[in-house]
């Protein structure tokens, strides 16, 4: 497959940016939200980063590739982290593979059976997805409820965003629009990837947001941590139930103990059951979601569908639901897979407008190689806070000592 | 035995995959692990009854051996005799 590079007239429409654009329509008329453009979320990572379209190979850094497999389906497999492909071996029952040679990797996909590489990457903790998958949580999940909070219309709600990289920051960016105090909490040994990674899109989706930095190994700062959590309205984190415990958060605890508090869990499959522990991110969520099956029955080869597509749904989905809770006052922890969220808005496209949507993954599938479409960059509305720099501030017993 | 093989413990609930290893025996609560579980459980060695964790990778000293527990349980993982370890947590997941 070669990239024709030539080429450097804006691409096609992302599909599904219709669909976005319409919940942010809903947000600025419900939540009094400023009027973002569907188009720009779901771009703005790809545009600003001059990705291309690169068929079955994800756009950008290319970590995610579809392969064929053994039995006509095709496996997503998404390596980003050295430490996952220490698992390759285990993957394929084969102790020789060269874990760092691509052609390797595909050829042992090709010998290996979709269902049953998919089943033995989700046991690994590897984000992989098949082409014809269909998901396992439903989209949007109510997993614990707790006491009712009465709000004023004057009170400012309290965000605490623990989430890392995009769906999760997002969700909590599309909060600050709406007016709401937003906190970015990280780790002091391990900020957000995104930080170093892509610092563009990381002030974009950070600015305004206050930064506070948590020693996760120390008990007294993990306690002060809680304390904070419990005089929040809103937080939003992204790591799998067993991790979060073990930071001393219990979730469920705090949904049913905090009057109002709305939690958001932004997994790849959904926070409850076994698929709480399947790994999912952007790009392999996107295929667990069915959308390269669709760009398939369409153009007839599968490929990635926009950039790490299930992230920006994801966020947009989390704010606008994080919104509906507060605004309803009862605590709630939502669970929220990126996978079952872009399934969903594939089937609401399909509902809208079957034709357009076909016509935009017909212009996407022949798209190979060009650039994303392109896009003005959004001005900066407020600064981004320096690394830590509100930690005094938030976990005020912590300046003290 | 390839990598990718699933190993029962034969004293309780714990299930690993095996990432890597050699031609020693593994065992988990003190006895061998096999592929199939013992109709009657073996008791479990008080000095290997740590517990095993679900979705923490142990290894030995010498980088020979790597097992994923899929499965907890009471047993811990051994060698041979001797205990393994669990590897440096994982880096949190991100969302992308």
């Amino acid at each position: 497959m070669s990239l024709p590079a030539d080429d450097d007239t804006p691409g096609p429409a992302i599909p599904l940016a219709r669909w976005a654009d319409r919940q942010l329509e809903a947000l600025a008329r419900d939540f009094g939200l400023p009027r973002l453009s569907g188009a720009t979320l779901l771009g703005e990572r790809a545009a600003h980063g001059d990705y291309r379209i690169a068929g079955r190979i994800s756009a950008g850094l290319g970590g995610s590739r579809l392969m064929p497999t053994r039995d006509g389906n095709w496996f997503a497999l998404t390596l980003i982290r050295e430490i996952d492909r220490e698992l390759l071996p285990a993957l394929f029952g084969d102790a020789g593979l060269d874990v760092h040679d691509s052609t390797a990797i595909a050829a042992s996909v090709l010998r290996g059976n979709g269902a049953e590489l998919l089943e033995r990457g989700r046991m690994l903790g590897l984000p992989v997805a098949l082409l014809d998958e269909i998901p396992a949580s439903p989209p949007v999940e109510v997993i614990a409820r707790g006491p009712r909070r009465e709000r004023t219309a004057q009170h400012r709600p309290l965000v605490i965003d623990m989430s890392a990289i995009w769906a999760g920051p997002l969700a909590g960016h599309l909060l600050w629009q709406a007016g709401m105090d937003v906190v970015k909490v990280e780790s002091r040994t391990r900020p957000d990837l995104i930080r170093r990674d892509d610092p563009a899109t990381f002030d974009l989706i950070n600015q305004g947001k206050a930064s506070v930095l948590v020693d996760f190994a120390s008990d007294s700062e993990k306690a002060l941590l809680v304390d904070l959590i419990r005089r929040a309205d809103v937080v939003i984190e992204s790591a799998r139930p067993r991790a979060l415990l073990h930071l001393g958060i219990d979730a469920e605890a705090l949904v049913r103990e905090v009057p109002g508090l709305v939690w958001l869990s932004v997994t790849g499959h959904g926070a409850r059951g076994e698929a709480a522990n399947w790994v999912g991110i952007g790009n392999d969520c996107g295929v667990a979601g069915g959308l390269s099956r669709a760009l398939a029955d369409v153009t007839g080869e599968p490929g990635y569908v926009g950039d790490a597509i299930a992230d920006p749904l994801t966020g947009i989905t989390g704010a606008r639901e994080a919104l509906k809770a507060l605004r309803g006052g009862e605590a709630q922890r939502i669970g929220l897979s990126m996978s079952a969220i872009t399934a969903m808005a594939l089937a609401e496209e399909l509902a809208f407008d079957a034709a357009l949507l076909e016509a935009e993954l017909r212009g996407w599938g022949a798209g190979l190689g060009r650039r994303f479409p392109a896009l003005e960059r959004r001005a900066m509305q407020a600064p981004v806070r320096a690394l830590g720099a509100d930690t005094a501030h938030y976990l005020p017993a912590l300046a003290s000592c | 035995m390839k990598p990718g093989t699933r190993l029962k413990s034969a004293t309780c609930d714990t299930e690993v995959m095996v990432i890597r290893c050699a031609d020693g025996t593994i065992e988990c609560g003190g006895a061998p692990m096999g592929e199939a579980k013992p109709a009657e459980p073996a008791p479990l060695a008080a000095d290997f009854s740590a517990g095993t964790l679900m979705g923490k990778r142990y290894v030995d000293a010498d980088g020979k051996y790597e097992l994923l527990c899929v499965k907890p349980g009471k047993g811990s993982l051994s060698v041979d005799g001797v205990a393994l370890v669990t590897k440096d947590a994982k880096p949190l997941p991100a969302s992308d």
